[in-house]
């Protein structure tokens, strides 16, 4: 179950239209290391993992990742709501307006739409959790990037705070992967999957 | 006329402060310091979207009050009347009122 808070994480407010950026940025909304790939993998992981904690984290990172989904599309939407046919067309954003307008529509900034093999959902505790590692470091890589290619400010004060947030999670995915490798048993030492050989969790 | 973007800036940064040290408590769950911290925002945070309810519109449906006819006049279509407010203010995506 989930309720909708009618405010977003944190404040957006883009006063300049730029639909070039928006066409960068909308890779973290559907991109390979975007925020709903992001959600979808955690919220989709954590029906099996066998600790707990772990899986309360993923529920609750996944819920965090839904209100990222929604900054993102926060700046997309600002961005270009005011856009005109010229705007888009010299920034090279005529194409995604032939099939979307000024529509949300999640794809990577190549164009590719969104797609779950993004992600994986192994059903395999430490497989998992080694992914959610390199997912949220490969997400701060792509938010540095767009750092490096974005100079407005009223755009990289929320890029900054959601690439904070990677940081974050890759700190609490590091804790809960010490956790789950506790619950092991001693023999299990090159990490096979806990979650379906469930002999292999300590007693 | 109360100042909407202070209140909801001051929501922010506490929702946010129970955002992060909820994801710290699911993996140090014994932490007293934390614990402390948790409590403290999330009684502020109660009492913030109570008073955001009251000179503005709900953020949760939990909010709703029927009997609040919305404080505020601008994004509301029934400004006055008894009527289902969860829909009045202005959308999050917006940036307007920032």
């Amino acid at each position: 179950m989930w309720n909708y808070e009618k405010r977003l994480q944190y404040p957006v407010k883009i006063s300049k239209t730029c639909p070039k950026t928006a066409q960068l940025i909308i890779s973290q909304f559907g991109g390979p290391d975007g925020e709903l790939a992001a959600s979808m993998r955690y919220l989709s992981q954590r029906y099996t993992m066998p600790c707990r904690e772990v899986a309360g984290l993923l529920t609750d990172i996944g819920t965090e990742e839904l209100a990222h989904m929604e900054i993102v599309s926060a700046i997309i939407y600002q961005l270009t709501k005011d856009m005109s046919i010229e705007d888009a067309k010299t920034a090279g954003f005529d194409a995604y307006y032939i099939d979307h307008t000024s529509g949300l529509w999640p794809q990577a900034a190549g164009g590719i739409p969104f797609n779950s093999c993004e992600f994986q959902s192994k059903g395999d505790a430490i497989t998992d959790l080694f992914e959610d590692l390199a997912a949220e470091q490969k997400a701060r890589t792509t938010y540095d990037n767009i750092l490096r290619v974005v100079q407005n400010p009223e755009v990289r004060d929320p890029i900054k705070f959601l690439r904070a947030r990677e940081v974050v999670h890759f700190q609490r995915f590091g804790e809960a992967l010490e956790k789950t490798k506790r619950k092991l048993d001693e023999r299990n030492y090159y990490f096979f999957n806990p979650e379906f050989d469930k002999q292999l969790l300590r007693q | 006329m109360p100042d909407r973007t202070a209140l909801l800036n001051e929501l922010n940064d506490i929702s946010f402060v129970m955002n992060d040290v909820t994801l710290y408590l699911d993996t140090h769950p014994l932490d007293e310091q934390a614990l402390e911290l948790f409590e403290q925002s999330k009684n502020r945070r109660k009492q913030l979207m109570q008073e955001y309810e009251q000179q503005f519109e709900p953020l949760t449906v939990d909010c709703v009050c029927v009997n609040s006819h919305g404080a505020s006049q601008d994004f509301c279509n029934y400004p006055g009347q008894r009527h289902f407010t969860w829909v009045d203010g202005p959308t999050p995506w917006e940036g307007g009122h920032i």
